[in-house]
């Protein structure tokens, strides 16, 4: 302990490697969970899946039996002096170990869908990137100025704040049947659920983010003679700018969450569509599969947008100028100079 | 304590008294009338009556609580008085405007512009072209001494550094009055000296009247011409001293008879009335009788 900093200081910071390791045991830890449920024999295992049906009529190969029946069954033949049947542990279909998922993960790719017309894989994805896409940004085109209204002027916040809060408690599914009665059976009811599920939570969020702009940056322009436009256009817009977009990436994952009840409504479609089958057929290494995938695209999307943050916002402390930057600065001073030169002849 | 025997603050040397009719023959910029603040029951500002010549550094301080900075803000338009006028070379100011600059003791700088956006952002709003504008804000930007900066963002400026920036972007729009309250109170001892004088080398090149809010005492006679001192409890303009040091100010005169007669005043004003009573407060955890410390 003398050595180095603790592991455990409150509000302390970690070094690099010690965030690598742990962001790597956050992963293993539950694979390592699994893996051990999987493939250690007296972990779990309640079922026995049958390699010789001996003399039980109702054994047949492979097939699953909880483990209490068959050693019942094995007892009676015994008694009589039967041929015994014999099996090893297993867990329960749904319940697919880790290679097996690994193994379904590349299949459910390749493989082709068992009913003809139904989405393969990467179509049902495509389908519901396609949905989230949709909602949120209608749901961000109305909400975002609506939220900045409210959080900078309490006329805007006392006309609409109560309203979307009585309604953000309407859970956003209880409007399907509703959306599919006015807007059919495809993709736009799924869209007007993810919608209603972002949009009323947005406007508060991004009004309270709006009020919690220092009031003093906002004295200091109406001093320099800003008047109310320049105020929201130069001094609110891009103060909040930050906690915007990082209030955004919440709020992308919050619209996720409603993909699935949205894709339930109408003609299902969609990573669930495709889910709902694969459970039909007892396919669970693929169900698992799909299921990983949507986290996989939720967190890399995540990733993704927090280094195009970090792109986008140069002010922020303990940020480097990254390249992209440095590229949009010079292209911007070379327009500068141009102008001045303009200018000047 | 052996008393100082000091002269009084009202002997001004024939130059200082010279100074000061010469101040008070320039035209008043702003001219404060009858001003009463009341927030709820309590006042805050009582029938405060001033004026102000063109190009004068005038400080304000007193205890706090006593409203120097409400004053400053109801003038720069921040806040509205209950009843009184305030009156910017004969106009009546009701909102804030680019006549009158601010500088305030947080870093009030725009975290997303460099500073030269910073200081250019009062040009570009009052309708100056960016050309215009960016030539206007490095003159500003040179005048403080950060040329070499104005590329930087705040996040990577020092204190005094960003308050030097502030500066520029409120003198940047040509104010009639640059109003500033407590702007040096965050920063550390030795930068604050070096800002001191600082603003005075600023304010001796530039057009400007100043009001400034402190509570250190040795900053207001060392920037000031006048000193406004409010009191509290009732609240009220106690008095306005002419400060008797001579101008040009250097460090040195901290400990003239002047300075300390001035101080010295001050301190009566401001403190006479506190030290008066001891807080009484229970001893505690005082296990023998020879841990008294007095």
């Amino acid at each position: 302990m003398s050595k180095g900093k603790k592991w455990l200081v409150p509000f302390g910071t970690l070094s690099e490697p010690r965030q690598l390791i742990l962001l790597w045991i956050s992963f293993t830890l539950p694979l390592a969970v699994w893996a051990i449920v999987s493939y250690v024999p007296f972990v779990w295992h309640p079922l026995v899946k049958i390699d010789d049906p001996g003399d039980v009529s109702y054994f047949t190969r492979d097939a699953l039996i909880e483990r209490t029946t068959f050693k019942a069954e094995n007892a009676k033949l015994a008694a009589s002096g039967g041929h015994i049947a014999t099996g090893t542990p297993a867990n329960p279909v749904f319940l697919p170990a880790p290679h097996e998922v690994a193994v379904a993960f590349y299949k459910s790719f390749t493989t082709p869908p068992k009913r003809k017309g139904d989405k393969w894989l990467h179509e049902s994805l495509w389908q519901s990137i396609q949905v989230i896409f949709w909602g949120f940004l209608w749901s961000s085109v109305v909400g975002v100025p609506i939220g900045i209204l409210c959080g900078t002027f309490p006329f805007f916040s006392r006309i609409t704040e109560p309203f979307v809060d009585f309604t953000r408690y309407m859970p956003a599914p209880a409007f399907g049947a509703l959306a599919v009665a006015v807007l059919g059976i495809y993709e736009a009811p799924k869209i007007a659920i993810i919608f209603i599920g972002t949009f009323f939570q947005q406007v508060l969020v991004i009004a309270n983010t709006t009020r919690k702009l220092d009031t003093s940056l906002v004295e200091a322009a109406q001093t320099l003679g800003a008047n109310r436009r320049q105020l929201l256009f130069r001094v609110v817009v891009p103060g909040i700018a930050v906690d915007l977009y990082n209030d955004m990436r919440i709020l992308l994952g919050w619209a996720w969450t409603y993909l699935i009840v949205a894709e339930y409504i109408g003609a299902s479609s969609g990573i669930t569509f495709f889910i709902n089958q694969q459970a039909k057929y007892r396919i669970y290494d693929n169900v698992f599969a799909a299921i990983i995938i949507i986290g996989i695209i939720g967190f890399t999307s995540d990733r993704i947008l927090d280094w195009i943050g970090r792109q986008l916002f140069p002010w922020q402390k303990g940020v480097k100028k990254s390249l992209l930057r440095a590229i949009l600065d010079r292209r911007r001073n070379s327009t500068q100079n141009t102008e001045t030169a303009n200018a000047n002849a | 304590m052996q008393t100082l025997n000091l002269p009084s603050h009202l002997d001004q040397s024939p130059e200082v008294a010279a100074r000061f009719s010469k101040l008070k023959s320039r035209p008043v910029i702003l001219d404060v009338k009858h001003l009463n603040k009341t927030f709820h029951t309590h006042t805050t500002l009582n029938d405060i009556s001033l004026q102000v010549f063109r190009r004068e550094f005038m400080c304000v301080v007193g205890p706090s609580g006593c409203g120097k900075s409400t004053l400053i803000r109801i003038i720069a338009g921040l806040e509205t008085p209950t009843s009184g006028d305030v009156l910017l070379e004969g106009t009546q100011v009701s909102a804030p405007g680019s006549d009158r600059g601010m500088v305030f003791q947080g870093y009030t700088l725009f975290p997303w512009l460099t500073v030269k956006k910073n200081v250019m952002f009062g040009l570009e709003i009052g309708g100056r072209s960016p050309v215009e504008s960016e030539s206007e804000a490095r003159q500003w930007i040179d005048l403080v001494g950060l040329s070499k900066f104005e590329n930087s963002y705040p996040h990577e400026l020092s204190g005094g550094m960003k308050q030097r920036v502030a500066i520029a972007r409120a003198l940047a729009n040509n104010p009639r009055i640059l109003l500033m309250d407590e702007p040096f109170g965050a920063l550390d001892a030795q930068t604050r000296c070096k800002m001191q004088s600082y603003l005075l080398e600023i304010w001796k090149r530039v057009d400007v009247t100043i009001m400034f809010v402190t509570h250190d005492l040795d900053e207001a006679i060392y920037l000031s011409d006048r000193i406004l001192v409010l009191g509290t409890n009732p609240s009220r303009i106690m008095e306005v001293i002419e400060v008797p040091v001579p101008r040009p100010r250097s460090s040195s005169q901290f400990l003239s008879p002047e300075f300390l007669a001035t101080k010295a005043r001050l301190e009566e004003l401001i403190h006479g009335t506190e030290e008066a009573e001891p807080m009484p407060l229970p001893k505690i955890r005082l296990t023998h009788a020879g841990d008294d410390v007095e």
